[in-house]
């Protein structure tokens, strides 16, 4: 539509200043023309900002779609790696406490310790008789916080420290409590 | 369709995490039948945001003093379902204190030792910090360890949460209970007594001499 060039009353037609009735009789037909073109061009739905605004919604909804697949896997990782972590972190406070451990028992070869503090393993903490006498004694450096423990006489029998407080082992036993 | 995806795999994530520890840790020390049972349980734990420690000693505690696999998974249940209470028991205190594994390890102590699930809310109830109630927790479990009715144990351990005494004022309870105990007095009134001379020195401040911090360590269990 460059290209013509129409009357200045079919112009002020177009623009919706005049009507076709306004209009002189040897322009009717020219004005039909003009208006039956202005009506075809709004008719058509294709100028380029609409395809712009649709394709940029139907990427933003693909994108929308899309997002929890990329979140999902990396969301699980982080979380797998916080788990894994975890266990390994070292409690906020690593103070260390210097305990001895007393056991008077007269009949006994062996004494050792196990509890928490070293997985529970009878051989892994022995106690030393104190001379000739029935006192069996071990002094360990052990991390702040609550330790549970027993001694184990002879390699066999599990006693509670009869001097410090006691709770059920779940298997029909006491467990000594220490709290640091 | 987040929720449908991203939970799965995190869940799936986690418990094989969780599952990787605890066999790591378990290796040649307890049955397979047991350190599968462990797994099982320490990995739903652990995707609960539970410590898993708690079943990892027992079951090499229970393996170490040779008790019979069907017992040793009788309590290891028995521990899962003790730390969910924990959980849920600072869940209700309030204060965001249910995602401290260490604060939810301690108040399954408490609940071994005794004490219930409404005991531990009222501690978390007092307002103290996750470090602070893991003290507190701890000490009140040694508390009713030694024969410290709830409710005495309670009232005592949470003037002193409620003070801000440090934990090692907190710490030193249940030997300054025993020392009471050795006087004569039941653990019931050695705790009351205690929790009264706490009560008021909150509201009138330390003695004269006492200001403030306790300079001594807590005392071993045989000095």
């Amino acid at each position: 539509m460059s290209g013509h060039d129409f009357h200045p009353l079919i112009k002020q037609l177009l623009d919706g200043d005049v009507t076709l009735a306004d209009l002189p009789a040897e322009l009717h037909a020219e004005g039909e023309a003009a208006l039956r073109l202005l009506a075809a061009v709004d008719r058509t739905d294709v100028s380029m900002p609409a395809v712009t605004w649709r394709v940029m919604a139907a990427l933003e909804r693909r994108r929308r779609r899309f997002l929890p697949w990329l979140l999902a896997p990396a969301f699980a990782i982080a979380a797998a790696l916080v788990i894994w972590l975890r266990p390994g972190t070292p409690p906020p406070s690593a103070a260390l406490v210097t305990v001895r451990f007393v056991l008077v028992a007269p009949e006994a070869r062996q004494v050792s310790l196990a509890g928490t503090f070293n997985q529970w393993d009878p051989q892994a903490t022995p106690l030393v008789r104190a001379g000739t006498t029935d006192v069996w004694t071990a002094t360990l450096t052990l991390p702040a916080g609550q330790h549970q423990y027993a001694f184990v006489v002879d390699g066999a029998r599990w006693v509670p420290d009869p001097g410090a407080p006691a709770v059920d082992d779940g298997f029909g036993r006491r467990n000594s409590v220490l709290t640091l | 369709m987040i929720a449908l995806v991203a939970i799965p795999l995190t869940l799936l994530s986690m418990q094989q995490a969780g599952r990787g520890v605890i066999a790591q840790r378990l290796a040649g020390r307890v049955s397979p039948q047991i350190a599968s049972l462990v797994e099982e349980l320490g990995a739903a734990a652990a995707a609960r945001g539970l410590p898993i420690d708690p079943l990892i000693q027992k079951a090499i505690e229970g393996n170490a003093k040779g008790v019979p696999p069907e017992r040793v998974a009788t309590a290891l249940r028995l521990v899962a379902m003790q730390l969910d209470t924990a959980a849920a028991a600072l869940r209700d205190g309030g204060g965001g204190l249910v995602s401290d594994t260490l604060a939810i390890a301690a108040g399954e102590f408490a609940i071994t030792a005794g004490l219930s699930r409404s005991d531990i809310t009222a501690l978390a109830r007092t307002g103290a910090n996750a470090a602070a109630l893991t003290v507190g927790l701890r000490v009140a479990g040694t508390l009713a360890a030694l024969g410290v009715p709830p409710a005495e144990d309670i009232g005592l351990v949470s003037v002193a949460l409620r003070s801000g005494e440090p934990a090692s004022s907190l710490l030193l309870l249940p030997a300054n209970v025993q020392s009471e105990m050795a006087k004569g007095v039941t653990p019931a009134q050695a705790a009351a007594g205690l929790a009264r001379a706490a009560a008021a020195q909150a509201r009138h401040g330390p003695p004269p001499g006492h200001g403030g911090g306790h300079p001594h360590p807590p005392a071993p269990p045989h000095p």
